[in-house]
């Protein structure tokens, strides 16, 4: 059976979904940082799938940019958790609830 | 549309200086009062007097004709286009100007004397020089716009002034109370303007007098009747002339100025001003006669219940100026100038001369606790005596000349019941004035000052030349009826709109009705005597003088209600309208449509602060839903649309 473009759609779809029911359901700050980094995966599996089919480079270039930014975006979110939560064991994002109303 | 002009235009610098000089001498003593300190008065006085000069100069200019053209005019600029502004003497304005400067430099020289130690010595003087100013604004002006700011203007320094020592409450009442009752006056007058701007599209006096042969008599009936509200005001008269006796409270020059030589007769000028419509108008002037006449009588019978010297005094004016509005109102354009012209000389005089007494007696107004002044100030007395001789009409006094022209007016166009009335009035104005007199100057001492200052030269002097114009200027200018240098002066002026009213010869001549008048005046004089000056009556003074007090009838203590009366119809209506919108307009609509505001306001803040959970993962859920609803959106119903 040859892979179609519609495999990679549906294997790039699950993985969003499991990022996003990562972000949502788990507490742990690092495993959310990891499930987003899965949704931004997912995405780029499309740009490089669909660049593959239209034979387009734009896609290619748009991978490296989210990979790129991914990791900035993991930076800030690591220091974000670090300065936080600061040397402790046990880490869980619903302590932080400064912007209650 | 070409611009119709009174006047010869051109360009006249000395116009424009006299006309700014007193402003210059406003802001000076504005600005520089504390660093000024005594000189602020001499410079006042100065540049009013310079600014007279000029106006005598300028005699050549206002009484120049070319074509039908009159006078001086001076273009300024434009407010709109179309609608200019400018300064325009001619030999009406020019006779105002000269009573306002030259008059009014010696009123404020005597008040180099008059204020002397007061407190806001120079702030008087710049309210002084601001006067001068407006009013000059008021006559030089050449279009109703300009008239109108005059107007206000005046309003306000006649405002400042009454209320200048605002330590007394009563001063600041009566200064609220003149103020808003000659607003009452401005909405005529911009209701007037309004009307003519609908109907000629025009402001200037040129425009509109050429305009007005083609407006309907209706029309014209309604814009004179509008204008003569704001006479009504700002002259006094009835029945918005309440406020000129309050208007006492302000120190006597003001009064001397403000409220007998020139602002309360800016209604005389306005009708003088306006004659070409007047004179083609027999309704409205109906009105302003009949209104007239009333006023002097009024002001005299009121005249005679008052014991302030001052009030005597203004009750005084206003029944003159009651004249001088019936004299403009009938169509004698002249006369009521002309008692305009000389009641400026022997009013201030009057004024001033009280103001001699009250200064010397430490401010006492009472007249019942003068008396046998004529002995302690002789000089006053005299200056009293020949104003009194003037103001009643004695021969050869001033006085005699404008009254019997303004009287005679009456039957010379047709009008003898006002001129029954006038001549009544004629007889009561003897006997308040002689009252006046005898009370103050004669019999004994009532009051309690021992020494009666004297006051220094710079009061006397302007007091006793105003008494040379006073008792000379009606034999000098006045006499001779037709070509009487009065006459020949304001021929080119008044003459096409006196002629435009269609009147008979009267059946008596000028002779008879001046010798019917004088019989009045003496019948007048004789009562004074016997009450006030006879053997019998000085003996016991003090006693008749308190049982007039007590036995006075209640309708002349009450000033025949027309104060009760404003006080019902006006006034408590519109405090009731304000204790409502007070009580329960404010609280409850207007607080309570503040305080909805702001209760829905905290509801819709509470409703959406229960969104702000704090929890990163709730945000998170948020998104997502939203999220997937744009993408359900384009997925099936954006794409159904296709």
């Amino acid at each position: 059976m040859a892979v179609s473009i519609d495999h990679y759609v549906g294997l790039a779809a699950v993985m969003f979904f499991i990022g996003v029911i990562g972000v949502i359901v788990r507490c742990n700050p690092l495993v959310m940082l990891m499930s987003i980094e899965l949704m931004f995966n997912a995405a780029n599996l499309l740009f490089i799938a669909f660049a593959r089919v239209w034979l387009q480079n734009a896609g290619h270039i748009f991978a490296f940019l989210v990979i790129t930014v991914a990791a900035a975006e993991a930076a800030i979110g690591l220091a974000i958790i670090v300065t936080t939560f600061g040397p402790e064991r046990y880490v869980d994002v619903d302590d932080v609830r400064a912007l209650r109303g | 549309m070409p611009h119709h002009l009174l006047g010869v235009p051109g360009s006249y610098p000395l116009v424009e200086a006299l006309w700014l000089l007193p402003l210059a001498g406003a802001i000076l003593c504005w600005a520089f009062g504390p660093q000024l300190r005594t000189l602020a008065g001499w410079l006042a006085s100065a540049l009013v007097g310079a600014s007279f000069v000029l106006a005598a100069l300028s005699w050549g200019a206002a009484t120049q004709t070319a074509g039908a053209a009159l006078g001086a005019s001076q273009a300024l600029g434009s407010w709109l286009p179309g609608f200019d502004f400018g300064l325009l003497l001619d030999p009406l304005s020019l006779i105002w100007t000269f009573i306002i400067t030259g008059v009014g430099f010696l009123i404020v020289f005597y008040s180099i004397g008059y204020m002397e130690g007061d407190r806001a010595y120079a702030r008087f003087f710049a309210y002084m020089s601001f006067f001068v100013f407006a009013m000059l604004t008021l006559v030089l002006s050449d279009n109703w716009v300009g008239l109108l700011v005059g107007w206000g203007l005046v309003g306000v320094a006649s405002y400042f002034l009454i209320g200048f020592w605002f330590q007394r409450p009563s001063a600041v009442a009566a200064a609220r109370k003149a103020f808003v009752i000659n607003v009452v006056g401005d909405a005529g007058m911009m209701f007037a303007i309004f009307l003519i701007v609908a109907n000629v599209h025009a402001i200037g006096f040129g425009d509109v007098f050429s305009a007005a042969g083609g407006l309907s008599s209706t029309l014209v009936f309604w814009i004179c009747a509008a204008l003569f509200i704001g006479a009504v005001a700002k002259s006094a008269q009835i029945p918005l002339h309440t406020w000129l006796p309050d208007a006492m409270e302000g120190p006597t020059p003001v009064s001397a100025l403000i409220h007998a030589a020139t602002m309360v007769t800016a209604g005389v000028y306005l009708v003088a001003r306006s004659a070409p419509l007047w004179s083609h108008n027999p309704q409205a002037q109906v009105l302003v006669g009949t209104v007239g006449a009333i006023t002097a009588l009024t002001g005299a019978i009121l005249g005679t219940a008052q014991w302030d010297i001052k009030r005597i005094l203004a009750y005084s004016t206003m029944s003159q100026i009651g004249y001088m509005i019936m004299a403009v109102g009938v169509g004698a354009y002249e006369g009521g100038v002309a008692l305009f012209f000389t009641h400026a000389f022997f009013k201030a005089q009057l004024f001033l001369g009280a103001g001699l007494v009250i200064h010397a007696l430490n401010n006492e107004q009472d007249v019942r606790r003068m008396g046998g002044l004529w002995k302690k100030m002789p000089f006053a007395f005299w200056v009293m005596l020949t104003a009194v001789l003037a103001i009643t009409g004695v021969p050869g006094f001033s006085g005699f000349f404008s009254k019997d022209e303004v009287i005679f007016g009456d039957l010379q166009f047709g009008h003898p019941v006002l001129f029954a009335i006038s001549a009544l009035t004629a007889g009561i104005t003897a006997y308040y004035m002689f009252r006046l007199l005898f009370i103050a100057f004669f019999g004994e001492y009532r009051g309690d000052v021992d020494h009666a200052h004297a006051p220094g030269w710079t009061m006397n002097v302007p007091v006793a030349i105003l008494v040379a114009p006073s008792v000379a200027i009606g034999a000098a200018l006045l006499s001779g009826g037709e070509n009487s240098p009065w006459a020949r002066f304001f021929a080119a002026q008044f003459g096409p709109d006196m002629a435009a009213i269609a009147h008979r010869p009267p059946a008596i001549s000028e002779g008879v009705t001046s010798g019917i008048v004088f019989a009045l005046v003496l019948i007048g004089f004789a009562i004074a005597w016997w009450r006030y000056a006879s053997p019998g009556a000085q003996r016991d003074a003090g006693e008749r003088l308190e049982g007039e007090t007590r036995g006075m009838p209640a309708v002349l203590v009450h000033l025949f209600y027309v104060d009760d009366a404003i006080q019902l119809l006006f006034v408590r209506p519109a405090q009731r309208l304000g204790a409502f919108f007070g009580s329960i307009f404010d609280p409850h609509v207007i607080d309570g449509a503040v305080r909805d505001v702001v209760f829905w306001a905290r509801w819709l803040g509470t409703l959406v602060r229960s969104f702000q959970t704090g929890l990163v993962r709730a945000y998170a859920l948020i998104l997502v839903f939203g999220a997937t609803c744009f993408i359900v959106y384009y997925a099936f119903a954006a794409g159904a649309l296709h």
